[in-house]
Formats: structure tokens, C-alpha cells, sequence
């Protein structure tokens, strides 16, 4: 075990070879679709990299399809993603960032109780927690369309958020409880002979003390919030209230026509999620693996 | 004097606290209030209500009047003579155990290579390992359909340059080769998660356990039939219900890359839900209910595992 016969070390770095290329290379034609025009890609089918290389893609799209540049001179008709795509991305940001924030709390304060106070039904809540979390999300959707209809929160982005925070609850709190339950208990006993009130000692002591998780947690979740596409697909349906996905879902019965476009609004929906995992990984990894093991 | 003010300051103190302390079964509940608001509005409330709307005539009219009636069980009569809910049901279990299973293989792999710490590149690996995941469903649906793509698509291209096909393969276009375009996209997707798993769980077997083998001249083989898989148990059980319960509910890759098609070869259980209850003709009745055996299976198939695949360990 100590030492690694040659053939071992040459099997193993072959082996790592494969797994990046399993995992960085379906992400290539992306980038290599987004930087050519439509007219490079169709003029030959068997090239692997474009003959000529653009920007335009990005240009048209950054600019809301005013910008057209040479690779869509003449082309009169633009998908509705392109006119929609700014809007749609500020749509994201605004609702990611709400459901982060407000789960996040929500899911503290039932984490909270549920670890450090240890009741009965907090017991039965957190089993219900994690049941919860098996439910197919398709069952919630209609019952949320018919609902979200009548109280007139269809087409509307607090209608968007309400739902995402509901269905992501679950998972924070399961992110959050085995954090929690790993907190000295001694530190929140020397506030409370200090004179602090039960809450009080959370709010101060455990909460401050848990940032990295907190932090983790909330970047899982503006991750899986801006990725959401079956919830803003249903409650939108004006381009108005869209957010990305949904706006990029539109984008099916374009596809013939607009590959490269397609692409480089590919490319810039995934950019900051990616930018999230990697320059966070280390975090992500541990509220992941917390969140799947212990809950 | 000072010790005077102490005691001073020890009973404001302690009356204070005895003033303001709650209860702790109070401030359980007090702090769980918007939490449970939120479970009993979106998570309990319409799981009852979509049994309600499965047992009650509701599409476009209905909608718009408010009023539902009561139908008996019509939608689940209409749903079981479909065939096409049927085929629906085929291919979602189908792709359930062809995805789960390759994502436990691969998984499995990518995480015992990126365990031998001592081979440098497995760092770069580790450091990769999330970047499926941060591709959101609906994009990874479309670069999987561009690479599938029959005319412009990087595999036909790829594939040409190798010397392996000289003209395009219709890759979308086939049943078959559809359903698996659909697989890969999926699983690409999701494997980092087990990845992950997996991964914290080789972490977690203890080094005196292989070394004990050494001594025993076990074979590499050996050790990882006899330690290192039973040990995997738990975590493999946890991956299987998870991915299980998640595979079922596969949408995004449908949407983008075949939209059930070619025909209806590739519908699943979710799309056959949103196929029927929005669009034409707005079914939303007949779609409660295929929503419903959905959950059921769901929730039947995570019961099991729990109950007989789920053992614990002991180091």
C-alpha cells in the first residue's frame, strides 16, 4: 500500500484522465457553439472548431437584440429569449436571492428549535421534514397552479418565491440540523447563566458561530433556486415574470434556427452558478454530504 | 459596597429572566410558526388538494367558474385506459433503474479514483467534481440536445473526425438512441452528488482496516469486495433512495432535448402531468391523478428501501 507499482500510478492518472473528461467535456461545445456564427457552424458539419471565431452572439444577446453585429445582419426575426434576456436575469437574481434569504431564516429557526430545544413534535416535524422532501414536485404543481390562481399571485414574482421557498424549506433545514446538532451545548449553557433568554443565546452565540454552514447553505440553495425551472415555468407566463430558465425554455421551438444563440445564452444562465461551485467547493461539499447523510 | 451591587445585578438578572423565558415548548412553537405556515401551505394543503382536484372534473370551464364537480373516479378510469400513460409509466421506471444504476457505477468510480490521494492529478479531479451540478437542468437539456444535434451536433462531428461514421447519425430522431441521449444528459448532470457521497464515505473507513488486510495479503480486489463495499452499504442505500425518488420526477432534460419525442417513445410521468394538465385540452383533473400514482410509487419504492435495503454499520 505504501508504494505504488508503476503500472498502478499509470492505471490511476489514466483513470483521472477519463473522469475530468467525463466532466468538463460536454461542457466544450457550448463554449465552442457561443463563439461562432450561425453561418460558420452550418457551412461545414464536420468541423470540430470553427473556422472563424465571434463575439456576436453575446453582443445580440447582452443587448437585448439590439445589437445585431455582422453575423445576424439581415435577420429580422430575434427568438423572444434574446428581447427578454436581461429582464429574465434580473427576474433570477431578484427571486434566488429572496428564497436564499428567506429560507434561510425560516429554516434557522426550525433547525434551531429542533436541535437545541428537542421536543416531541419538533421530533415529528423534522421526520415530516425529510418525508417532505421525497414528495415529486409535479403532485405540488397543480394544486399550487389552481391555488396560485385564485389568490391572484399567478404571474407575479412573490407567487414565484412563496413556492420556491416552500419547496426548498425541507432542504435547509436538513442542511442545517446536523450543523447544529454538532454545536457545544457548554457555549450556549455560559450565555444562558450570563442571563441571556433561550432565543437569545441562539441569536447570539450559536447562530454567529455557525456562518460557514449558514453560508453553505445559502449558496446550495440560490444554486438550486436558480436552476428551478419546473415552479416559474408554471406560476409564469408572461415574459415579464420569467425568470431565466423559463425564458431559456423558450427557447425549444428555436432551436433549429438559433444554435449558436442558443449556446451563448446557455453559457451566460450557467456562468454564475459555476463561478459559485467552484470558487466555494470546499463549503458545498460539506453542506452537501451533511445534507445527504445525516437528515 | 461591590458586593452588594452584585447581588444587585445577579437578581435584576435572574428576575428578568424569569420574567421574559418562555416556555421551551412556547418557543418552539413561536419560532416554527412561519415554518409550519409555509409546510401546511405549499406542501401539505396541496397534496390533500390534488386528491381533492383527481377525484373532481377540472379543466379550462371549471377553472374559470371556481366550482369542481364532484366526479367520482372518472380521471383515474380515463388515466388507466390510457395507453399512453402506461407507455408514460414503462419508460419513467425504465429510465429510473437505467439512470440510478449508472450513476451509482460511475459515481462510485470517479470517487474511489479521486480517493487515491497520492496521485496528483486526483486533486484536479476533486476540484471538478461539482461542475455538472452547476449546470442548471434546463441549459444541460439544451447542450446535450446541441450535441446530439442530427445536423450541426458536436457528437456527429466528433464521430467523423475519428473515422467512425461517414454520414450523420439521426441520434434524436430514433426511439432508442432518444431514450439514451436522455439517460446521459440526466446522469451527467447528477452523478457529483453520489460522487460526493461516496466520496466522504471512503474518507470515513478507517485506514487500520485495509492495513489489517495487508497483513492478511489480501489482493486490492479483496479489499474492496470485503471492506470497502460493506462499509459503503448505508451510503449506497441513502444515494439509491435519493436518486430513485429524484429520477422519478425527471422533467428539464425532457423538455429541452426530445419533448417526449420521437412520437410519444419518450414521454415519462412528469411529462405526461404537465403534457395533460397544460396543454390542450387542459386536463387537470386526469393530471391530479397521474401526478398521484406518481407520489405513490414514489413513496412505496423510498418505504422499501428504507426498510430492507438500509442497514447499519459498525466499524
Amino acid at each position: 500500500m505504501n508504494r505504488m507499482s508503476w503500472r498502478y500510478r499509470l492505471g490511476m492518472n489514466l483513470a483521472n484522465v477519463l473522469a475530468i473528461c467525463f466532466l468538463i467535456l460536454p461542457l466544450v461545445p457550448v463554449v465552442l457553439g457561443s463563439l461562432q456564427s450561425e453561418r460558420t457552424l452550418q457551412e461545414d458539419v464536420w468541423a470540430l472548431l470553427p473556422a472563424e471565431y465571434t463575439l456576436d452572439n453575446f453582443r445580440l444577446i447582452l443587448s437585448g437584440g439590439t445589437n445585431k453585429g455582422q453575423a445576424f445582419q439581415g435577420i429580422d426575426y430575434l427568438p423572444n429569449s434574446v428581447t427578454w434576456f436581461r429582464n429574465a436575469f434580473l427576474n433570477s437574481v431578484l427571486v434566488a436571492s429572496s428564497v436564499t434569504v428567506l429560507t434561510l431564516v425560516l429554516a434557522t429557526l426550525t433547525a434551531l428549535t429542533v436541535t437545541r430545544l428537542k421536543l416531541r413534535w419538533t421530533g415529528y416535524l423534522m421526520n415530516a421534514t425529510v418525508i417532505s422532501r421525497m414528495v415529486p414536485l409535479i403532485v405540488l404543481m397543480l394544486p399550487l397552479f389552481v391555488v396560485m390562481r385564485q389568490i391572484g399571485l399567478l404571474n407575479t414574482l412573490p407567487g414565484i418565491i412563496m413556492a420556491e421557498v416552500g419547496l426548498l424549506l425541507p432542504y435547509a433545514i436538513i442542511i442545517l440540523v446536523p450543523y447544529f446538532q454538532a454545536f457545544p451545548k457548554e457555549l450556549e449553557e455560559s450565555a444562558r447563566l450570563d442571563g441571556c433568554t433561550r432565543l437569545a443565546s441562539y441569536l447570539r452565540i450559536v447562530v454567529p458561530l455557525s456562518t460557514p454552514a449558514l453560508a453553505a447553505c445559502g449558496v446550495i440553495i440560490f444554486i438550486i433556486s436558480w436552476h428551478e425551472l419546473m415552479i416559474p415555468l408554471i406560476i409564469a407566463s408572461k415574459p415579464e415574470f420569467m425568470t431565466l430558465p423559463v425564458v431559456l425554455a423558450g427557447l425549444v421551438s428555436d432551436q433549429f434556427v438559433f444554435f449558436t444563440v442558443m449556446m451563448a445564452i446557455c453559457l451566460i444562465g450557467l456562468a454564475p452558478t459555476m463561478l459559485l461551485v467552484l470558487l466555494l467547493q470546499k463549503y458545498l461539499v460539506k453542506g452537501l454530504t451533511a445534507g445527504a447523510v445525516k437528515g | 459596597m461591590t458586593g452588594q451591587s452584585k447581588t444587585a445585578i445577579g437578581k435584576t438578572n435572574s428576575a428578568r429572566r424569569r420574567r421574559k423565558e418562555l416556555a421551551p415548548s412556547w418557543l418552539a412553537l413561536g419560532m416554527n410558526v412561519p415554518t409550519l405556515i409555509c409546510f401546511v401551505l405549499i406542501l401539505a394543503y396541496p397534496i390533500f388538494f390534488a386528491g381533492y382536484l383527481s377525484f373532481h372534473e377540472v379543466g379550462v370551464r371549471e377553472l374559470r367558474s371556481g366550482d369542481y364537480a364532484f366526479s367520482g373516479l372518472a380521471n383515474y378510469i380515463e388515466l388507466f385506459g390510457d395507453p399512453v400513460f402506461w407507455k408514460s409509466l414503462r419508460n419513467t421506471i425504465l429510465f429510473v433503474v437505467v439512470s440510478v444504476l449508472l450513476e451509482v457505477v460511475i459515481g462510485l468510480a470517479i470517487a474511489l479514483v479521486i480517493n487515491e490521494n497520492r496521485i496528483q492529478l486526483s486533486r484536479v479531479t476533486k476540484f471538478l467534481i461539482l461542475v455538472p451540478w452547476a449546470v442548471p437542468p434546463i441549459v444541460n437539456g439544451f447542450l446535450w440536445a446541441f450535441i446530439f444535434n442530427t445536423q450541426f451536433g458536436y457528437l456527429n462531428r466528433l464521430l467523423y473526425q475519428l473515422g467512425l461514421i461517414d454520414q450523420q447519425v439521426i441520434w434524436l430522431g430514433n426511439s432508442s438512441t432518444a431514450f439514451m441521449a436522455i439517460v446521459i444528459a440526466y446522469v451527467w448532470r447528477t452523478v457529483p452528488f453520489n460522487i460526493l457521497l461516496y466520496h466522504a464515505a471512503l474518507q470515513g473507513i478507517p485506514d487500520h482496516l485495509y492495513e489489517a488486510a495487508e497483513l492478511d495479503r489480501a489482493t486490492r480486489w479483496e479489499k474492496f469486495r470485503y471492506i470497502t463495499l460493506p462499509l459503503l452499504r448505508p451510503i449506497l442505500a441513502v444515494t439509491l433512495i435519493l436518486r430513485t425518488t429524484f429520477a422519478f420526477m425527471v422533467f428539464d432534460e425532457i423538455f429541452a432535448i426530445t419533448q417526449g419525442g420521437p412520437g410519444n417513445d419518450t414521454w415519462v410521468a412528469a411529462w405526461y402531468t404537465y403534457k395533460t394538465s397544460f396543454n390542450p385540452p387542459f386536463d387537470i383533473g386526469v393530471g391530479a391523478a397521474s401526478a398521484y400514482v406518481l407520489a405513490l410509487i414514489v413513496g412505496v419504492v423510498a418505504i422499501a428501501y428504507v426498510r430492507y435495503v438500509y442497514k447499519k454499520v459498525e466499524y
